[in-house]
């Protein structure tokens, strides 16, 4: 089966799924269901897209287009099911909606509708059948559904069954997703927050492939290192366009079992979300993140990879069994021609936010190699506190490092100082570089030219943006 | 007249560099950067209005060392090597040459222009010079001549062998009781016509005084020279070959070098007088073309910059007259090839008629 061909349909499926529980006031649920039936060659399936949301008001399945090749065609008549009922509805309502259909007015055809016996509810199910192998289906569907996870979409309980059945044990139901805790809708937790917590939930589930933490990687209370920031459009706020970017890097002990070391790979799938669903992300975008000065914070970035639509960041120096996961959400109108600025400035402020709130990570190149000269620089520091023959003077130094005259050993000293040094160069890297202390003066004569100029970083379109930490 | 700076003791300059260390300290204990703020001097521009203040000796701005690129924390890495070194030559008395300096560290330092300008940067932040600081060099000029004086209670006297050369001594300020009947003093660019001034026995028949740097004058030679002019107050002449670095050189001893821009008012020897060999000499002497050689694109480019200095402009224009005429010609020579009438022809001829007839700018 192609399964690219039925893979796109089903996501198109859920979104549009997941848009109308997003509309609904109500705790919704959302349910994929794909039923194998009894073997037989080739192999029949029935997929089911279920949701309680809002009723559907068609438009959403007429824009549906997929080119059908003649093998493809093989295995899926065209044909999609759909059932729904929207709240105020005393019937419910049944289509045919055939894609093979090239005149779209023709593609739908209304079936007899049935009464509501007067019973209050929404929903819409879409289904159809096609024959084939599932394997790679499941896989990329549950794929699919742990990324939706990370949004944690307030009110919505989404879930993953297969059910197979033969002639010997009759039917057995396997649930691939569980269906999540449903997240209230609480005004406290802002879109940011909530995001970042899927994202750690994502993380310690290693891609939410386990229903609970890994514990294995994660017990011994390992600190994820999380930075979040949200850039907009200032001008006309109102449509303003918002990009919230979450950075956590996890840096693990040995992984343990094998579903562990995704953990640790040295590619970042960047997580990019529209509409509430997972997408692929726009070549401007991807310029964002390629302009980005990775180096800066430390980090090589050696190539952007495609990868079925997902774009993978390929890192050269990342320590060992270190991971990156990086999500954008962006909200508000689309402008495509902003995502580029957007992307850059919220990812930045991610970075610069997770720098803020963790010691030592993320240091620029330049900063790594300025703390290189740290322990020299303490012991000279200290050489000439401790070499000076004026006590009083030693006294006076001593104090003012925090340390007891009795204490004076060398080594003490050292690495009192280096620690300070050390703690003074993070301090300053982690200040945005143009707020950094006084520029050293340069000279207009050549002779004192230095020949490394300050590689600053220059901020496009400033005036445009407006930042927020949050 | 001799510029003497204030607070130049040991006790002063120890407790200079204590101010260092504490506001270093001090830095870090805020969570800043340590930070050293150096003045920056330079004795030439090329800023061709003349409107220019280099000859105030005035800093024209602060450089500040700090830890926010990799070559600043370099050179604070070895700033304060040094400055720890010289703390100890300070505390215990004694003297240290920037070699011995550059071997404590030698893998660090890397190489002795590294070492050189840092202890630049110490005498400007010091507000020193360099031998305040216990810090001497090797001593490279010679001297000879009707000169007697004392360097730390040991006799010099040149004039029991008036034309042997003797040491520049490097202890400049330690020289005293300075006896002196020469007339002149002459300032010779290179060792092979001091030794030439020698052989032809010449201090014996003029009253003087020759000094020779070696090529460039080191700092001791000069501080050396500008101690006899000041004490004896006599006219010093020098003599360079025909060539962009024996005009670099007079400059040197003129003007001061631009790496000591910081000391020049204790450096510079504003009485000397260009002797020559000036471009038209080749013709006044009439020199064989054998003699002259071709400027190479280096000589070329090397007087090409140096023209626009504006001291040259504004207070020695007939020497940049000469420059000048020394690129249009397109040949240097040698103060040697004046040999080629006769071996003597420099000693008996040369020198004496400049000097008595006033040929000198």
């Amino acid at each position: 089966m192609d399964v690219s061909l039925v893979h796109q349909l089903c996501q198109n499926l859920i979104s549009s799924a997941i848009q109308r529980c997003r509309m609904s006031d109500h705790l919704c649920r959302l349910s994929v269901f794909l039923k194998l039936s009894p073997p037989s060659d080739p192999p029949l399936v029935r997929i089911s897209v279920s949701d309680t949301g809002v009723g559907s008001c068609l438009e959403e399945f007429q824009c549906l287009k997929y080119a059908m090749d003649p093998e493809s065609a093989e295995k899926w008549d065209g044909v999609i099911s759909l059932t729904t009922t929207g709240i105020n509805d005393s019937d419910i309502y049944y289509y045919h909606l055939n894609l093979k259909e090239i005149v779209s007015t023709r593609r739908l055809t209304k079936l007899p509708s049935s009464s509501k016996n007067g019973t209050t509810f929404s929903g819409t199910e879409v289904s159809f059948s096609v024959f084939g192998s599932v394997d790679g289906l499941l896989v990329k569907l549950t794929y699919f559904l742990n990324k939706v996870l990370i949004l944690r979409i307030p009110n919505v309980a989404i879930e993953m069954l297969v059910e197979e059945s033969d002639d010997i044990s009759g039917s057995r139901c396997k649930t691939l997703v569980p269906a999540n805790d449903c997240f209230p809708l609480t005004s406290a937790a802002s879109n940011v927050e909530r995001l970042k917590s899927g994202l750690e939930d994502y993380v310690f589930k290693h891609g939410n492939n386990l229903n609970d933490i890994c514990h294995s990687c994660f017990s011994s209370g390992v600190h994820l290192k999380v930075g979040s920031g949200a850039a907009c459009t200032k001008r006309r706020r109102s449509t303003g366009q918002v990009m919230e970017a979450i950075i956590i890097i996890s840096e693990l002990s040995k992984p343990t079992t094998s579903s562990c070391f995704r953990a640790c790979d040295v590619k970042t799938e960047v997580l990019y979300f529209k509409d509430f669903s997972p997408s692929s992300i726009s070549q401007s975008s991807l310029n964002g993140l390629t302009s980005i000065d990775w180096k800066s914070y430390g980090l090589i970035l050696r190539s952007i990879a495609d990868h079925d639509g997902y774009a993978l960041l390929e890192w050269e120096n990342l320590p060992p069994y270190a991971h990156i996961d990086i999500v954008m959400k962006p909200e508000g109108m689309q402008k495509s021609h902003l995502d580029r600025t957007l992307i850059r400035k919220a990812v930045k402020l991610a970075l610069n936010d997770l720098k803020e709130k963790n010691t030592g990570a993320l240091l620029s190149t330049n900063a790594l190699k300025i703390c290189s000269y740290a322990p020299d620089l303490a012991r000279t520091i200290g050489g000439l506190i401790l070499s000076s023959n004026d006590l009083d003077f030693q006294g006076e130094c001593l104090s003012l490092l925090g340390l007891q005259c009795q204490e004076i050993k060398g080594e003490t000293t050292e690495d009192c100082i280096k620690r300070k040094i050390i703690s003074a160069i993070e301090m300053n890297d982690r200040k945005p570089q143009r707020n950094r202390e006084a520029a050293p003066f340069l000279f207009e004569d050549d002779y004192f030219q230095e020949p490394d100029v300050l590689d600053e970083e220059y901020e496009e379109d400033e005036q445009a943006f407006s930042s927020f930490d949050l | 007249m001799e510029g003497k700076r204030s607070n130049t003791k040991p006790s002063d300059l120890l407790k200079k560099i204590q101010e260092i260390t504490r506001s270093i300290i001090e830095d870090i204990c805020r969570g800043r950067s340590p930070s050293l703020y150096i003045d920056r001097f330079r004795n030439y521009c090329t800023d061709a209005t003349g409107n220019c203040f280099c000859s105030l000796d005035l800093s024209i701005g602060k450089e500040v060392l700090a830890l926010q690129r990799e070559c600043h924390a370099r050179r604070l890495d070895v700033l304060l090597r040094v400055l720890l070194i010289v703390q100890q030559l300070l505390q215990e008395n004694r003297h240290g040459s920037k070699r011995d300096i550059y071997y404590m560290h030698p893998s660090v330092f890397q190489e002795q222009s590294v070492v050189d300008r840092a202890i630049n940067d110490i005498c400007i932040l010091l507000h020193c010079s360099r031998h305040n600081l216990n810090v001497v060099s090797a001593g490279k000029g010679l001297v000879m001549g009707w000169l007697r004086f004392l360097e730390a209670g040991r006799k010099f006297d040149c004039i029991n062998n008036l034309n042997t050369a003797h040491p520049v001594p490097v202890h400049v300020e330690e020289v005293k009781d300075i006896v002196s009947v020469a007339h002149y003093i002459l300032v010779i660019e290179k060792e092979s016509v001091f030794q030439r001034l020698a052989n032809d026995q010449f201090c014996n028949r003029n009253r003087c005084i020759i000094i020779t740097g070696r090529g460039y004058p080191d700092v001791p030679t000069r501080r050396f020279l500008r101690l006899l002019i000041e004490k004896l107050s006599l006219p010093a002449y020098c003599l360079v070959d025909c060539d962009p670095y024996g005009f670099d050189i007079l400059t040197t001893y003129r003007f001061g070098s631009m790496q000591m821009a910081y000391d020049a008012q204790f450096l510079r020897v504003p009485e000397i007088r260009w002797l020559g060999v000036f471009p038209s000499d080749s013709e006044k002497y009439d020199l064989p073309q054998q003699c002259l050689l071709p400027l190479t694109a280096e000589d070329k480019s090397k007087i090409e910059a140096m023209l626009p200095r504006c001291y040259l402009q504004r207070e020695v224009p007939h020497w940049r007259l000469e420059l000048e005429l020394l690129l249009q010609r397109g040949v240097k020579f040698e103060i040697e090839a004046l040999s080629v009438h006769s071996l003597s022809f420099l000693s008996a001829e040369y020198i004496p008629s400049k000097i008595k007839g006033g040929v000198h700018i």
